[in-house]
């Protein structure tokens, strides 16, 4: 099987009005659907329920998905599949497994705006951004069914005569897949289809926010071809995640969400205990502080656009978004200014308004934390621009930028995961280098230089994972911009690049004596 | 549209051709000249040193000094990997800070008689002086504000604070001026002195590709008070069109603007349809429709502007980065014919419409003038225009032969024209441009050689 060359799947052109005419269409008949049932789904057994329930950000009264939690039951029937699943889904050759996931991709592109509504409706995801999350999708299971084919031939390796060495690699077994609301088809389909194409069975357990989004994703699975004992859908809450992150029957853990919950996954899963005959490897994304570099001759009509892009979209909700403007002291004032102004017009309001910039947050607690944070930047600094009109009625949180804080603020330093930006003065690059060099997250970072001296400096002393220069700093694209951090941020693997697959397999060498009786046979 | 005689039009095209190429002024017919257009030359031969010149003459309103503005030229210098001995000559001065300071020097010079050309002056009053010598010489302008973007509601409010203002001092200056009866009435009646170059998205901080009527909305309401300025001063107001993502929020205000009850006595006003879009003829389908119901019966026909469009690069690499099909013509020739096909069908509606054909193109011109006369008109009814710095020869073979050509002038300080200086820049060192094709010597039978 010959696939063709991976692209990206187009995003919707929507500055089209009649690709726009759809939209109200799908979000019409999702609506008339009534909320999603939601499984725990193990084998060939879903169990319904209404334990958790997931509703609108932007009004909170409207049920978007029902589901049942999983129980310690549940995980144990998960992973006593999954532990058969795995021989089985793992033994097929990489290009029929590989099929499967393209299966899955058609079934994504075929229900995109449906799906893209889910979103909307659930984690109140804007449009552009919903149909991104869905493409993105898509294009993880291309990229990975292309990537299992290429590794399932191994390695090179020097041959001598007299042996022959061969490197192949082989599935792990379980992954225990702990996805994030924030890119909620996505996230979850990179780091499950990661596990699928190399023949591991899976084990989702998606974020208590956006089971329906998850559900989705893994019929998508199930009806391309996807094995009922290879993937396991166990909606829950944080226990779920700690039980499996625990048990011996889990080889490999793929996370993506906060830093805090990151690190206690590390923590637990070093942990051998007796039965265990395996060490668990944990692919983490975590979170990050982002920092932005404006150097004195940047031009502020790119730099504004792309600092509002970075940190106000999706109400800045986004691990790769922009945190702290490190700015030139040359040039501080006027992009203070001009930041202001910009943030100031920023439409608050519903994710299925086209017309609006800033969607509602997520949840209760984090419009409260935001506030919190806002406080804390009113009091110790200076907010020097908000949006004017914010909603009621939804988790709202009001876009802000914030300025003269002092240099331990925990503005400055805490990821806040909403739509607060903070400016700082810096006297040069080196000074914001040094910053960003102090800090124990190294994520995305951007850059805005026209000088290709200071372009270089900057790249040579950047510990970020995902360096932007002189344009936004989120939205990479898979197979363009492999995603992932360093230091607290992540492991270090690049979701959507090359090497991500590796995680999920281990390598066996056989040297093989090609000598006998003097002959080579 | 009636059926034209493919073969008197190109007869006719010819003569009009090579009437215009000898009237234009002697020693221009190569347009690359002075010392910077030695480098553009140089720069349209080399891909690496085109791009190190565009990110130089781009930077040079941020630098903070000489020695800065030297730093950044040799940084850009440094990419290029086959430096030609000029360029290794600027090397090696950025080397000491003297060296530094002069190159800087040197270069801030270069750049600033660049800007020179294609800008008449850091304000409108300040251009008024160039107005009139082109109004004496029978060229009438069209002056374009430039600016740093719109991201703030302030920002939009200046720009249209700065629009107020330049009207009335052209239109007041205008008066003086003696007169042009060529430039100042075709049949449709008075054609305004005073004419200003507006955009919406300078007028509003709030133009979103996705969401067009946003931007719209706010822009509205500083357009309406324009126009109505325009209408008490006697002047024209033209809307400029820009890259595809807000084409569509700047068509239908001005369409839905121009059709409301208090501008059916005027002021004039125009807009741009752009024909290296592939689906500009459907644009004009709309415009069309327009001119015959919600904008019929005004006082001033509406005026189209057509142009091939300055975004080309910008609109493919946009829809490449997306996976998008490109929504202009990706061969050249394709947009040639396009607006060759666009002007007939323009011209075709006159009166309902006023044509303004805008085009460094000779054969493009050509064709306008051969087609309108192949119709019956003696130019009366057609407008042609150029750009400041890149068709003045141009502009002086047009008015020579008493037809009517407009300038559009921009007027503004460096930093906010670079972005259009570099726009034109790249339009005139890109390699399949007519004015390259012209620098290159290519004899005029080529040039008037159908797309």
């Amino acid at each position: 099987m010959t696939l063709p060359p991976f692209v990206n799947e187009p995003v919707l052109e929507l500055r089209r009005a009649p690709v726009r005419a759809q939209l109200a269409d799908a979000l019409r008949a999702h609506d008339a659907r009534g909320p999603l049932d939601v499984p725990v789904w193990v084998g060939d057994e879903r169990r319904t329920g209404d334990e958790l329930v997931s509703t609108d950000p932007g009004a909170p009264d409207r049920v978007v998905a029902r589901a049942a939690t999983a129980t310690e039951a549940d995980v144990d029937a998960a992973l006593e599949a999954a532990r058969a699943g795995h021989r089985d889904w793992g033994r097929r050759p990489a290009e029929e497994r590989a099929e499967v996931l393209l299966l899955a991709a058609a079934w994504l592109r075929e229900h995109r705006l449906d799906i893209a509504a889910l979103e909307v409706r659930e984690c109140a995801k804007p449009w552009p951004e919903a149909d991104g999350d869905v493409c993105e999708a898509i294009d993880f299971l291309e990229y990975y069914a292309r990537g299992a084919i290429e590794i399932e031939a191994g390695s090179e390796l020097l041959q001598m005569p007299g042996e022959r060495n061969t490197l192949r690699y082989r599935p792990r077994g379980v992954v225990a897949v702990i996805s994030p609301w924030n890119f909620p088809v996505a996230i979850p389909c990179g780091m499950v289809a990661a596990g699928l194409a190399t023949g591991n069975a899976v084990v989702l357990k998606p974020a208590e926010q956006s089971p329906g989004c998850a559900y989705v994703l893994v019929r998508a699975l199930r009806e391309a071809g996807v094995p009922a004992a290879a993937l396991a859908l166990l909606p829950g809450e944080g226990d779920v995640g700690a039980a499996l992150v625990r048990d011996p029957r889990v080889h490999t853990i793929a996370f993506t969400g906060s830093s805090a919950v990151g690190q206690e996954i590390v923590r637990t899963a070093a942990e051998t205990p007796a039965a265990q005959k395996h060490l668990k490897r944990v692919i983490a994304e975590m979170g990050g502080k982002n920092c932005v570099i404006v150097d004195a001759d940047a031009d502020l009509d790119e730099v504004v656009p792309a600092l509002v892009t970075s940190a106000f979209v999706y109400a800045g909700q986004k691990c790769s978004a922009a945190a702290r403007v490190l700015v030139h002291e040359a040039i501080h004032d006027g992009l203070i200014e001009r930041l202001a102004g910009a943030v100031e017009v920023l439409e608050v309001g519903q994710a299925e308004r086209l017309d609006i910039d800033v969607p509602p947050v997520i949840e209760r607690s984090a419009q409260e934390r935001v506030a919190r944070y806002a406080d804390e930047a009113r009091r110790t600094g200076r907010i020097a621009a908000t949006a004017r009109s914010v909603p009621e009625g939804g988790w709202f949180a009001t876009p802000a930028v914030a300025a003269e804080l002092p240099p331990g603020s925990p503005v400055l330093h805490e990821e806040i995961f909403g739509p607060l930006l903070a400016v700082e003065r810096v006297r040069d690059v080196v000074d914001a280098c040094d910053r960003v060099d102090a800090s124990p997250f190294a994520l995305t970072g951007g850059l805005f230089a026209r000088n290709p001296d200071t372009v270089d400096y900057v790249v040579d002393r950047s510990p970020v994972g995902n360096l932007y220069v002189n344009r936004a700093i989120t939205g990479a694209m898979v197979a363009r911009q492999p995603f992932g951090g360093n230091r607290l941020s992540g492991t270090g693997t690049k979701a959507g690049g090359p090497g991500y697959l590796l995680q999920f397999v281990e390598p066996r060498v056989v040297t093989e004596n090609t000598m006998r009786h003097g002959l080579v046979v | 549209m009636p059926v034209v005689d493919e073969a008197r039009l190109e007869a006719a095209l010819f003569e009009v051709g090579r009437r215009l190429w000898s009237d234009l002024p002697a020693g221009t017919r190569n347009p690359f000249r002075a010392a910077d257009e030695k480098a553009m030359e140089l720069a349209s031969q080399d891909a690496e040193l085109k791009a190190a010149l565009f990110r130089f003459v781009d930077v040079v309103p941020a630098c903070r000094s000489l020695d800065d503005l030297a730093r950044h030229l040799t940084g850009f210098l440094g990419e290029v990997e086959q430096p030609p001995p000029p360029i290794a000559v600027a090397m090696r001065m950025g080397n000491s800070r003297a060296g530094r300071t002069a190159l800087g020097a040197a270069a801030a010079t270069g750049v600033k008689h660049m800007a020179h050309r294609f800008i008449v002056g850091e304000s409108p009053k300040a251009a008024l002086g160039t107005l009139r010598d082109l109004w004496k010489d029978g060229v009438a302008s069209s002056v374009d504000l430039l600016g740093e973007a719109t991201v703030t509601q302030a920002e939009a409010q200046r720009y249209a604070a700065r629009c107020d203002t330049a009207l009335e001092e052209i239109a007041t200056a205008a008066r003086s001026w003696p007169p042009r009866p060529a430039l100042e009435r075709d049949s449709a009646g008075p054609l305004p002195r005073a004419n200003l170059s507006v955009k919406v998205s300078a007028l509003t901080p709030l133009l979103r590709p996705d969401a067009p009527e946003r931007g719209k909305r706010d822009a509205a309401d500083r357009l309406r008070e324009l126009l109505r300025r325009a209408r008490e001063l006697g002047a024209h107001l033209h809307i400029d069109m820009e890259s595809l993502d807000s084409r569509d929020a700047v068509l239908e205000l001005v369409l839905e603007l121009l059709a409301e009850q208090e501008f059916r006595a005027g002021p004039s006003a125009g807009m741009v349809l752009q024909a290296y879009l592939r689906d500009s003829p459907q644009t004009l389908d709309t415009v069309l429709e327009w001119a015959a119901g919600a904008g019929a019966g005004r006082a001033y026909p509406l005026t189209v502007r057509l142009v091939k469009g300055a975004y080309w690069d910008h609109e493919v690499v946009e829809a490449a980065q997306h996976g998008w099909s490109a929504p202009v013509f990706e061969v050249k020739a394709d947009s040639d014919r396009n607006f060759e096909q666009l002007t007939r069908r323009l011209m075709d509606a006159r009166p309902a419409l006023r044509v303004a054909i805008a085009s460094h193109n000779l054969r493009s011109i050509a064709h306008a003038i051969a087609y309108d006369r192949l119709a019956g008109g003696d130019g009366t009814d057609l407008e042609l225009q150029v750009l400041r710095g890149l068709g003045d020869p141009l502009q002086h073979a047009i008015a020579a032969q008493a037809l009517r050509v407009r300038t559009y002038c921009p007027v503004g300080d460096l930093v906010a024209g670079m972005a259009y200086l570099v726009r034109r820049l790249l339009e005139n060192t890109s390699n399949d441009s007519f004015l390259a094709e012209q620098a290159k010597g290519r004899p005029l039978e080529e040039l008037l050689a159908a797309p």
